[in-house]
């Protein structure tokens, strides 16, 4: 059964590689639609589809998918409980290397979809970080005020960087 | 500084792309066609001198600009400008430009920790915030300013660097100039001439350093040293770095020398057109919203307020002619304006009621001399009877004002 889940897993993280390709700017990923359960294999930067894709991350315990949603540049959101957690990908955080500060916006700032709304300032550069939907911030990551390098660390965990309501539905499945 | 081509004509080409093949030229003694690429067509109107033997566009490989002006923020806004607007696929450009004595931070970084603001207030000195990460730099028309635009796929600093250290020794082989891992350029090993920042942006990025050729020494050192004290941050630091002008190496090193030599490896690395475009940035027909970008580079709310939020911490002594005392202040700042104010003086050395007054004024203001001064007169007026009383208050005013 492990087999089987780890086959799916790769077939999925595939296409979100293709995909990740798309020229249509700000389209949004989906992964995981038939509900795997597998446990995390534990890396530095937790991401259940590059440990499942790598055949030496793979063990035969279960490994615990999130659905999580992506944006051609490499920021993702996830949903729970009619919130959205957005942050960056490990694709994004190793390409952009040690984050030395993250600026986030306020709370309550209404952001609409690929508008900018803060940046992350690393030793390679200040890159800008885009809303992946039209929704209003209800939380910020106060923790990377202290330790920004947990965008490196954890990036699908600890490291996220802003909530966001999710009123609209649609706006995700867009 | 142009190169200056035999059979000159000048050309202007059309903003907004429109797709013209053929482009009518006068040049006073002979009209000449210039064939026009309907390809990669910029958002761009620019005089260009060009051959008469004709080069068939301007920018086969990229494109090499020059400001005319030496005002740091329009300078900014044309990066800005160039970052948002235009195409770089194929197209990279490299822009050149040099301001008149400003001392730059970066984006995240605080100014009341890097330099000295009431200093620069004096000696009119400017203060600006560029968009890119990295340190705070002092420039004035010794030093030259390189930014490499490129998508983010050719976004390649090591790259840029090696440009201009082939660059420098076309101009002076024996010099010895380095890169380090940080992308400083370093003379000597040891004297930094250099210093890199960029920004990443969704398809395009830019990487700009400084060239230090005859920078006034004396002027950047007092100035990018600050003099408060007790601030605790988490803005991202400067490192400090010994510094060397490029020109008392060799007194050929002039900042028109190396632009022209780094213009002519660009060129020749990007196999481009080795002419040098001029550009005025206030002209809005080449750069339609341009002005209003560099308005925004300005406010007190970009300049200061995008500082990340921190605290200063500080004692005061209190000298007067009647007493030797101590305060402790205690400042929280956010987004430039002060959040929480605590101001412990000594007891009975003034009412209560007058520091709590001065606290409730100060919160919500902007952590700035200027407007502190106002709010301090402002609040003077109401105390003028007691004279010693007075000029307590007036000294605590004062004092408090230094931290700003």
């Amino acid at each position: 059964m492990a087999l089987r889940a780890a086959r799916s897993v790769r077939a999925v993280t595939s296409s979100l590689w293709a995909a990740a390709g798309a020229e249509t700017p700000g389209s949004l990923v989906s992964l995981a639609a038939t509900p795997v359960r597998l446990r995390a294999h534990p890396g530095p930067c937790s991401s259940p589809f590059l440990a499942a894709a790598g055949s030496r991350g793979l063990c035969t315990s279960v490994l615990r998918l999130t659905v999580r949603k992506f944006t051609d540049k490499h920021e993702w959101i996830s949903a729970e409980n009619g919130i959205g957690t957005v942050g960056i990908s490990n694709f994004a955080q190793e390409a952009l290397g040690d984050i030395v500060y993250c600026s986030l916006p306020e709370f309550g700032t209404k952001l609409n979809k690929q508008d900018e709304f803060g940046a992350l300032e690393s030793v390679k550069a200040a890159s800008e970080l885009y809303s992946p939907l039209t929704e209003e911030v209800t939380e910020i990551n106060v923790a990377l005020a202290e330790d920004p390098g947990l965008v490196n660390k954890s990036c699908y965990e600890d490291g996220w960087l802003i909530k966001m309501t999710l009123s609209n539905r649609q706006n995700l499945m867009s | 500084m142009r190169k200056k081509l035999p059979g000159l004509c000048t050309i202007s080409l059309l903003p907004h792309c429109t797709p013209r093949r053929w482009q009518g030229v006068s040049t006073g003694s002979n009209s000449m066609l210039i064939p026009f690429s309907m390809k990669n067509c910029f958002q761009l109107l620019y005089i260009l001198k060009v051959p008469t033997a004709g080069l068939k566009n301007t920018a086969k490989g990229g494109l090499i600009l020059q400001s005319t002006s030496n005002n740091i923020y329009q300078n900014l806004a044309v990066e800005d400008w160039i970052h948002d607007h235009m195409n770089l696929e194929g197209k990279p450009i490299l822009f050149l430009w040099r301001n008149s004595p400003t001392v730059v931070i970066g984006r995240h970084q605080n100014p009341w920790q890097e330099c000295n603001i009431n200093l620069m207030r004096e000696r009119g000195i400017k203060l600006a915030r560029r968009r890119s990460g990295g340190g705070t730099v002092y420039h004035d028309m010794g030093n030259i300013n390189l930014t490499f635009f490129t998508t983010k796929t050719k976004y390649n600093r090591m790259e840029n660097l090696k440009l201009v250290i082939r660059a420098l020794k076309a101009v002076q082989p024996q010099l010895d100039v380095q890169a380090t891992d940080r992308f400083d350029l370093l003379l000597e090993g040891q004297f930094k001439i250099s210093g890199t920042a960029s920004k990443i942006g969704r398809t395009a990025a830019y990487h700009h350093c400084t060239l230090l050729c005859n920078t006034d020494w004396i002027s950047l050192s007092s100035v990018l040293k600050s003099p408060y004290q007790g601030i605790k941050s988490n803005a991202t630091p400067s490192v400090p770095s010994l510094v060397k002008n490029l020109l008392e190496n060799d007194d050929t090193l002039t900042c028109e020398v190396l632009m022209e030599s780094i213009a002519a490896e660009y060129a020749a690395y990007h196999q481009t057109d080795s002419n040098i475009i001029l550009i005025n940035p206030t002209d809005e027909t080449v750069f339609p919203g341009i002005n209003k970008q560099a308005e925004e580079l300005q406010t007190w709310e970009w300049i200061y307020g995008k500082t990340p939020k921190f605290s200063v911490n500080t004692s005061l002594n209190l000298l007067s002619e009647h007493s030797y005392s101590e305060m402790k202040i205690h400042v929280d700042v956010k987004n430039g304006r002060v959040e929480d104010c605590n101001i412990d003086a000594p007891d009975h050395w003034l009412p209560q009621e007058m520091l709590d007054k001065l606290r409730t004024r100060f919160v919500g203001s902007k952590f700035c001399q200027c407007e502190a001064t106002v709010l301090i007169n402002a609040l003077l007026r109401t105390y003028p009877k007691d004279h010693e009383l007075y000029s307590k208050w007036h000294l605590l005013c004062e004092k408090v004002k230094t931290i700003m």
